[in-house]
């Protein structure tokens, strides 16, 4: 198979009350799951699955943290924008019901 | 080496390594697997997984609908668990690698998980039930499959458990399963009956035994004495294994006379059957000796199934029973329900007194769609062979001839959709009330057979609840009022030409059995298990001698002196036993 | 199913004029037709059912009671009334006793189940010896039909 494998970063900051949590996890991991592209998180030096959802919450990521997003392969370029923008929407959660 | 004190409600004695079948908190032990079987171990998983998903995301939706996505999103975090290739790799290697079931590697993984998650910030630990939530949703997958799985066992084993459900023996493999023991259950529990109609030795109410085993520990479970070993020391496992000895030889002089008539010394020919539960076990009657089923129950239908058994349901397992039986007689008794969760859940209000209540045929007097359903099934079967029919708990005129107009509506009925009916099917009672022992000469003159079943009748003329450990003392076969009831019930029979059959445990001892062929008996029906050991004894003895034990029991007051007495006897005809 | 909702009031006929088995069944049944619980022309054929059904195995159960019964094409709803007799009428009864209270029973060969639950309300009442004490007491056809009513509310 010829395609190219490219690879895209971002960093985003996790803006929700109560971090990266079950919910918000979930989001990221479902929508993570849908690009062909390997996702993965790094958090300082710890990198994990984007792709699992147990690995996403050992980063135990607190609002404030600020995560790097990378994908690698055909789409990343689409998966990295989105992701963050999953992120940075606040993982489309209202706070107020966060708990 | 532990000592577990339960009730014994299977003789019997029997040393094998266990299964342990988990209860419903899921104590998952760690059980191997051989190494050629890692494959389909996986298969097990993976299909659990989809499974498992599959139920969630079904879940999901109908939450959604009903209560809208917001709540239904909790499920997307299970869903995400279920996929998550983080744990799934974990539990997989753990199954190709140590070479354990999948239960064990579901449980371990998830458990390891759960425990980092309690250390998580507060909001996050509370999501630790959210991982206990899939694994009881796994496992309850894995484990619906490890029952059906007790079917092809590879070794030779004894089942402790919690309790057993119908649904759960009903899938033993038989030559493997060699007895039970259970932490719950009484001696009439589904347990007992199951272990005593295959023969194996069962004690139950053991309140923690299943807790106390680990798979594959040695076992020994004492159904004589109502004990269970677990990780017996050596100078036990001699013991019992000099036992086992002794009586396997005894055992074998049984097999010797397998296909010898039940005829007594000086002649007399005793009719004797074997009660079943299930089909199969028609099979093990033949096989024992036994010349008929005296007592088909039918209440394996009813248990064990979420809905009604249909009227094909009926009559296929009819039909199997008698295409095994060929020409010989198969009683079949009318459903036997009450005090369980089958009759109270079709209670308005919870019955105070069960065991007095709305049960047996009055149930299916009340619940005449059900009878009829059953009914329909024999009255088709009668045409495939030796059929009579048995009500059982009458207790009064009304009952009985209630019963029997039922019984000949739904023949006419048949006959106007065309089927082929037998008109002249044998229709019985059991006789396991005092009423109805009372009133003997009455009823004999209305049914074609009486059936003794001595377990109902001892516990309703004693007042005694057996499985009272306070009371059950008083639950015997030989106290002087049971067996005056059961001789008028005899001389009843005598008196208008009807045949009388015992089918209570009664008749499989042997000192029993002298005195009831003493009193007149000439049908027993057992335990199919029992039936050598029955037939030994009636070969063994004269009419003439039980005559005169008999005649001796009556003059005693105790049921203390007349059991001294007829051990006493017995064991002169028949030392080997004692 | 309650027995007022089976028993048709106006065609209880408490003193049976009959003398026998037969007549006293064409009584109760011309005695539903006559009430309009079943269509005049299907006296006969009701009749003739019952009989027959009572040819083959007597529905007299004893303590003075028989439960006579078919089912018939022509009727929508199991239908049926009572009859008493301070004579005592030849029912052949298993106990070889006359009977006093007839409960007769005509129901809908379509629907087999309304049969089955009529007869397990009337099987439930004729079990309690206070019921069947109460009916033979009961002279009246208003009495009877009280009678109906309040072990219907016992139930």
């Amino acid at each position: 198979m010829c395609v190219k494998l490219s690879t895209r970063e971002i960093e985003v900051t996790i803006p929700n009350k109560h971090g990266l949590h079950a919910r918000p996890a979930t989001r990221f991991v479902q929508l993570a799951s849908k690009y062909e592209s390997n996702i993965e998180v790094i958090k300082d030096n710890i990198v994990v699955d984007g792709k699992s959802v147990t690995s996403m919450l050992t980063l135990n990521a607190t609002k404030g943290t600020s995560l790097k997003i990378r994908a690698t392969g055909p789409d990343a370029d689409e998966a990295v924008k989105e992701l963050a923008a999953l992120v940075e929407s606040g993982f489309g959660e209202n706070d107020q019901k966060d708990g | 080496m532990e000592i577990k004190k339960g009730i014994a409600v299977s003789p019997g004695v029997v040393i094998r390594p266990a299964v342990v079948l988990d209860a419903e908190e899921y104590h998952i032990p760690e059980r191997h697997i051989s190494p050629d079987r890692v494959d389909d171990e996986l298969k097990r998983l993976e299909k659990a997984l989809s499974q498992s998903t599959q139920e969630l995301n079904e879940l999901r939706s109908t939450t959604a609908k009903q209560l809208g996505n917001e709540t239904a999103a909790i499920f997307d975090f299970h869903l995400a668990l279920l996929k998550d290739k983080n744990l799934i790799n974990k539990m997989r290697q753990l199954i190709e690698t140590k070479h354990v079931v999948a239960e064990f590697a579901v449980a371990s993984v998830l458990r390891e998980y759960a425990k980092q998650f309690l250390k998580m910030p507060e909001y996050l630990a509370g999501r630790v039930k959210d991982v206990y939530d899939i694994e009881r949703r796994i496992l309850h997958r894995l484990i619906g499959q490890t029952h059906q799985r007790l079917i092809d066992l590879d070794e030779e084993v004894v089942v402790l458990a919690h309790d057993l459900t119908p649904s759960q023996t009903a899938n033993f493999d038989r030559r493997h399963v060699l007895g039970l023991a259970t932490d719950a259950g009484g001696r009439t529990s589904h347990t007992a009956i199951i272990a005593r109609a295959l023969g194996i030795p069962a004690v139950v109410g053991l309140k923690d035994a299943s807790i106390s085993t680990n798979p594959g520990d040695t076992v020994i479970i004492d159904g004589n004495r109502g004990i269970v070993i677990i990780n017996p020391d050596e100078e036990t496992v001699e013991e019992y294994q000099h036992y086992l000895q002794k009586r396997v030889e005894f055992e074998h002089t049984l097999d010797q006379i397998r296909d010898l008539p039940a005829i007594t010394a000086d002649g007399h020919e005793i009719n004797l059957l074997g009660n079943i539960e299930f089909p199969e076990e028609a099979q093990t009657v033949l096989e024992k000796g036994g010349k008929g089923i005296g007592l088909y129950r039918t209440e394996f239908l009813y248990l064990g199934t979420e809905t009604e058994p249909t009227e094909e349901d009926h009559y296929r397992a009819y039909c199997k029973v008698l295409e095994i039986m060929g020409d010989l007689p198969v009683c079949i008794r009318t459903l036997d329900l009450g005090a369980d969760k089958y009759t109270q859940s079709r209670s308005p209000v919870p019955e105070r007194n069960p065991f007095l209540g709305l049960r047996s045929i009055r149930f299916c007097l009340q619940h005449l769609d059900l009878f009829r359903t059953q009914l329909r099934a024999i009255l088709r079967a009668s045409m495939k062979g030796n059929v009579s029919l048995l009500f059982p708990l009458i207790t009064n005129l009304t009952e009985l001839r209630q019963a029997k107009m039922i019984v000949r509506d739904t023949m006419e009925d048949l006959e106007e959709e065309g089927y082929e009916v037998r008109t002249d099917v044998p229709i019985g009672m059991m006789v396991e009330v005092p009423s109805a022992a009372l009133q003997c000469n009455q009823f004999a003159q209305e049914v074609d057979f009486f059936s003794i079943g001595t377990n109902d009748l001892i516990q309703y003329t004693m007042a005694v609840d057996r499985t009272n450990e306070r009371v059950s003392p008083l639950f015997s076969a030989a106290n002087p009022s049971v067996l005056r009831l059961i001789k008028e019930v005899i001389r009843a029979g005598q008196r208008y030409d009807v045949d009388v059959a015992l089918c209570g445990e009664m008749g499989s001892e042997p000192e029993y059995v002298l005195l009831l062929l003493g009193m007149g008996l000439r049908t027993l029906s057992v335990a199919p298990p029992a039936i050598p050991e029955v037939k030994k004894t009636i070969r063994s003895i004269t009419i003439e001698h039980a005559r005169k034990v008999a005649r001796q029991v009556a003059t005693f007051e105790s049921d203390k002196e007349i059991i001294r007495y007829l051990r006493d006897q017995i064991s002169q005809v028949l030392p080997e036993l004692y | 199913m309650k027995l007022s909702d089976i028993i048709v009031t106006d065609a209880i006929i408490p003193e049976l004029g009959s003398a026998t088995r037969d007549e006293a069944i064409e009584q109760l049944i011309k005695s539903l037709a006559q009430a309009n619980a079943i269509p005049k022309r299907t006296v006969k054929e009701a009749t003739m059912a019952v009989i027959s059904r009572e040819n083959q195995a007597t529905t007299g159960i004893g303590k003075g009671v028989a439960l006579p019964h078919a089912k018939l094409k022509s009727i929508k709803h199991p239908v049926g009334t009572i009859g008493r007799s301070s004579r005592g009428i030849d029912f052949g009864s298993l106990d070889s006793k006359p009977v006093y209270i007839i409960i007769l029973l005509l129901s809908c060969t379509d629907n087999p189940d309304e049969h089955l639950q009529a007869m397990e309300t009337i099987f439930d009442h004729v079990q309690q010896d206070i019921f069947r004490k109460f009916l033979l007491q009961s002279d009246t056809v208003e009495k009877i039909a009280e009678l109906i009513s309040e072990a219907d509310e016992l139930r």
